[in-house]
């Protein structure tokens, strides 16, 4: 195995290495001028050259030069591009800082080569966003979302009402894979999915991978959500916060040593439950209902090679009635990072990393007395490497090893208490990965990226490992009881995105991908809980897989002012998971005698377009879709749609600069509703009215559709280092009551009736929100 | 599990939620057979009720099957024939017994649909109770009646309920999953009416088997969160809906009072 993965590194360097001729290579490294912050996706580019290179997440660059002086221009979204004439014989290490465009409304007009990025790179079904650019977009109760945003982007299904969910590409909620600073975050919502664990103020920026997802990433099969946290300031200290209706926000960062190293804690908390002390009632004062974010992150710069990252994330949901009940629940994050520069070619990055996810329940009352406690976690060792060989290649490598485990909801009963104790063995995995990837860009008119990932997954020890009949009934068990490996999944994950450039404003890319899957969530519930169980790959369970092949069409208008595409996709997954009916997921020995294995296709088109500049920014999203899956135990083995099934589903967002103290914003988003069953008939058993049903998600809730407006107001005080605005919002301005369960049930006069009834959950809802900056 | 519900109640009043009725356009289906057969040792003569689906929006409950031919055999080989009454209501004389396994034949117009059910010994209640719940500013009444569950094996409780001597309805199952040998303590309460101070409460409890159980534990499980409602799990073969159940049984009374 390892032996593999050493030969084709070996191989790749030597490659480059063929290839390189006598031209020099600069890098460095891409910062904001005033914070110190690097800047991940800036563009450096060389203009005798004609030829531009982007940083990486960590802000890095490398880009080949003739052996004589260049000019180089260096540009940002946001911000004022730099030029410099540099001889590359006499410097070859850089820190290019760039200043951010003030308040300004004239649009600055970006010098040498056209932003048209999105054109020209072979990457394809990538979006990408900082938080600068999303934050007038008006949202629920005025908290700031990335992933409400981002569900507004094409191909990605919102996941309901209010919900921080998200579907791409038909595919479902838990095969996303959410990383924050690298680490896996397992449940991304707070609150029963109203607000994402994504603090905006900690946030730097978010790319998401629909398709033709790099050979680094892997884990899941439908996209890759991968958000960098904020370095902190390395030049000031700083401080921002916001007092909103459901919560407050506090965000310090300032340097430990000016330009050298510098830290950021960020926190956020919301307040319902100090409503709840106002009451009369003992117990109801003794109630939670809250939920925090905690994100913190110090970096540490030895010398112009090597740089030290730590950073983590800590949030939490607490509910309790007094203290007969309580229910709490959060993700936990912690990465350290090393990036080392071996020369101006060869880029290193070494992450450790560790999250986890855990709830507990806790009973306490005149006959139980226990607790539930379940808990998921991973420990990953990644080593990544750039190379950037010549102009014409970039290659990149790497390897990872992460062991996961996962301990089921255990129930650990006090003395004397009306339950007993239930322990559920805990489930071990370890994954190595290696992979390799090449950016290459032969001629001006053709870039590929192509790759190759390697994964075996190993089921281990020590555990007892049941095997079950068609009926799912346990028919044999093979006990372990160290940590040896019962049964490995290897797979080889082919990625590839080419892009042929028709002209500096067109492109025509198409991109395949496979992906493997070796952690599976169970969700019977329309939305997903905090207690919904994780299972890995095992002896019974296949890694889930995906096949993606899509093709698209972009187009800049406008000096690059207009961004449109076309993309269209078909995805084939395989190894999907559903349950029998009236599964027993909860404390199950025999769970996965519970399970059914089937298929999932899903296809469709996107449409988006982009206004990147000028007072009125803002894009227009369209998507055309269809997901179904296939179980042969269910609906007698037809194919049925899948619940986030959405045959249109729409977004507009427009964001308006009305003068220098006034940003305005408005959402409006439609899609069809999601599919569903309904029942097709009734009878009586025990003198009640039982439904019958028949197909499964036959039926479609009524289409949702919603307008929301904001208006951001920025008071200009000169020579003030405080600074403060508000936010106001409303969400759901027309008052639509979007339907988010029907329910059948009697009419209460008359047994014999029955009916329908949509319950929706919000109706117009106003926010405002206050924030300050020092 | 409990707990659940208690997240689902902390949910509800966190949320500012509406509801209103509308129309939905249902399709027909296929009608099918619905076979109901809860024969108890509470009676000497043991009713078993034979109907077909009907449409969502029909005026009726379900449509009576007159011409079924009902056999129940015990495992004595011991044949007991089902008569018609009216209504689909089929019945027979006789008094089923503890620890005795029950076939099931159903014969309608050459379809047969077959199950069978096991009659558990009866497990005695130590003692009853009512319980008095305040959750924010209601007060909930429950009854409770505690037991000692049998170690070692797999039980099956199903309860109905009856509020001022109104016909019973079903109230909850349970399984000894979490409490196997235990003294434990079910609390019942009215799916629909809650129980009021002053109210004559008549629970009726049953010692099932595992088949009758999945059903109703089936049935109890649809909320309308449910991802994807379906079916319940019948004990009865041939796609028929409903269940066979033949259990052990006691009636108990409580008045809803202050201590």
């Amino acid at each position: 195995m390892f032996r593999y993965y050493a030969l084709i590194l070996v191989a790749s360097l030597f490659y480059g290495n063929v290839w390189a001729q006598a031209k020099i290579n600069i890098s460095g490294y891409v910062k904001d001028a005033s914070t110190g912050e690097v800047l991940i996706g800036a563009t450096v580019q060389s203009k005798e050259a004609n030829r531009a290179v982007r940083t990486n997440s960590y802000g890095f660059f490398s880009l080949e030069l003739e052996n004589s002086e260049s000019t180089l221009v260096i540009s940002y979204v946001g911000y004022v591009p730099l030029e410099r004439t540099i001889n590359p014989n006499e410097e070859k290490r850089f820190n290019f800082e760039l200043s951010p465009i003030g308040r300004e409304i004239e649009e600055v007009v970006i010098s040498g080569r056209k932003q048209n990025k999105n054109v020209t790179s072979p990457q394809m079904g990538a979006l990408n966003f900082t938080i600068e650019e999303i934050k007038n977009v008006p949202v629920l109760f005025g908290e700031r979302d990335i992933l409400k945003t981002i569900q507004m982007l094409p191909g990605v299904g919102k996941g309901g009402e209010g919900s921080s969910n998200f579907y791409v590409r038909g595919g479902g909620g838990d095969q996303n894979l959410i990383l924050l600073d690298e680490a896996t975050v397992y449940n991304a919502s707070h609150l029963l999915g109203f607000f994402s664990t994504f603090n905006s103020d900690a946030i730097k920026d978010v790319e998401l991978f629909k398709g033709g997802i790099p050979a680094q990433y892997g884990g899941r099969i439908s996209s890759v959500m991968d958000i960098h946290m904020i370095d902190g300031n390395n030049k000031n200290f700083a401080a921002e916060g916001g007092i909103g209706l459901i919560a407050s926000r506090l965000k310090l960062e300032g340097p430990i040593e000016k330009d050298k190293s510098s830290f950021m804690i960020s926190g956020r908390r919301t307040y319902a439950d100090v409503f709840l002390k106002a009451s009369s009632n003992e117990t109801v004062k003794d109630s939670k209902l809250y939920f925090y974010d905690l994100n913190a992150k110090i970096n540490y710069r030895f010398n112009e090679r090597n740089t030290l990252y730590a950073s983590g994330y800590f949030g939490k949901d607490d509910l309790g009635y007094g203290d007969l009940f309580s229910f709490d629940w959060g993700n936990a994050t912690a990465t350290v990072r090393w990036n080392h520069i071996f020369n101006q070619k060869l880029f290193s990055n070494t992450s450790f990393i560790y999250s986890d996810f855990t709830y507990n329940v806790n009973v306490n009352n005149d006959n139980s007395d226990f607790v539930i406690a379940s808990k998921i976690e991973n420990i990953n060792l990644k080593q990544d490497f750039s190379y950037y060989a010549d102009s014409k290649s970039t290659f990149k490598f790497g390897f990872n090893a992460l062991k996961q485990k996962v301990s089921p909801a255990s129930l650990n009963a006090r003395a004397n208490s009306a339950v007993n104790s239930i322990n559920i063995e805990n489930r071990h995995g370890l994954e190595l990965a290696g992979y390799i990837s090449h950016e290459w860009n032969p001629v001006s008119w053709f870039a590929m990226l192509y790759g190759l990932r390697a994964t075996d997954f190993m089921v281990q020890g020590p555990g007892t490992f049941y095997t079950y009949d068609e009926d799912g009934e346990p028919v044999g068990e093979e006990k372990l009881t160290n940590s040896n490996i019962i049964k490995h999944h290897f797979n080889l994950e082919p990625r590839l995105s080419a892009s042929f450039i028709l002209n500096e404003t067109q492109s025509v890319k198409t991109s395949y991908n496979r992906i493997v899957q070796n952690l599976h969530q169970l969700t019977n519930t329309t939305s997903s809980l905090p207690t919904d169980q994780y299972v890995l790959s095992s002896i019974n369970i296949q890694p889930q897989y995906a096949d993606q092949v899509a093709a698209g069409y972009f187009r800049n208008f406008n000096n690059n002012t207009y961004e449109f595409s076309l993309e269209g996709f078909y995805k084939y997954m395989g190894n999907q998971i559903d349950f029998r009916n009236g599964a027993d997921l909860q404390a199950n020995e025999y769970l996965e005698g519970e399970l059914l294995y089937g298929r999932g296709r899903a296809y469709g088109l996107e449409f988006y377009l982009r206004k990147t500049k000028g007072r009125l920014n803002g894009w227009v999203s369209y998507t055309l879709g269809k997901s179904e899956r296939q179980f042969d135990q269910i609906n007698e083995g037809r194919w049925f749609n899948a619940r986030q099934d959405r045959t249109h589903d729409v977004s507009v967002v427009g964001l308006y600069q009305l003068s220098e103290k006034w940003n305005l914003g408005a959402n409006f988003v439609y899609y069809t509703g999601n599919a569903i069953t309904f029942p097709s008939g009734k009878y009586e058993v025990d003198g009640r009215t039982i439904f019958y049903y028949t197909e499964r998600n036959e039926y479609r809730m009524p289409d949702y559709h919603r307008l929301d407006l904001s208006a951001t107001y920025d008071p200009i005080k000169t020579n003030k280092r405080f600074k403060s605005s508000w936010s106001f919002g409303l969400y759901n301005v027309y008052n639509r009551k979007n339907a988010y369960i029907i329910d059948f049930r009697e009419n209460d006069d008359n047994a014999n009736i029955t009916e329908a009834y949509k319950i929706a959950l919000f109706g117009i809802i106003p926010s405002v929100t206050w924030n300050f900056k020092f | 599990m409990r707990f659940l519900h208690l997240t689902f109640i902390f949910a509800a009043l966190s949320l500012v939620s509406c509801e209103e009725l509308i129309q939905i356009d249902l399709n027909e289906a296929d009608s099918r057979y619905v076979i109901e057969a809860d024969l108890t040792n509470l009676s000497d003569e043991q009713a078993i009720y034979v109907s077909e689906t009907v449409a969502f929006d029909a005026p009726v409950k379900n449509t009576p099957v007159s011409n079924a031919v009902i056999n129940v055999r015990d495992d004595k080989g011991t044949t007991y024939t089902f008569t018609h009454q009216a209504n689909g209501k089929y019945t027979a004389p006789f008094k089923p017994k503890e620890t005795t396994n029950y076939n099931l034949t159903v014969n309608i117009d050459g379809e047969i649909f077959e199950s069978s059910s096991y009659m558990h010994d009866y497990i005695d209640v130590r003692s009853t109770g009512i319980t008095e719940d305040v959750i924010f500013t209601d007060t909930l009444y429950s009854v409770s009646l505690k037991f000692e569950d049998p170690k070692n094996v797999p039980n099956y409780y199903k309860y109905n309920i009856s509020i001022n001597g109104k016909d019973f309805s079903f109230a909850s199952v349970f399984n000894d999953k979490f409490n196997d040998g235990l003294i434990v303590t079910h609390e019942l309460s009215d799916r629909k009416n809650s129980i009021e101070l002053g109210d004559t409460v008549t629970v009726r409890r049953q010692i099932i088997d595992k088949g009758v159980y999945d059903y109703w534990n089936d049935l109890q499980s649809i909320n309308p969160g449910s991802a994807a409602p379906a079916n319940p799990k019948s004990n009865i073969s041939n796609g028929a809906l409903g269940y066979f159940s033949v259990s052990s049984s006691k009636i108990y009374g409580f008045r809803i009072s202050f201590n």
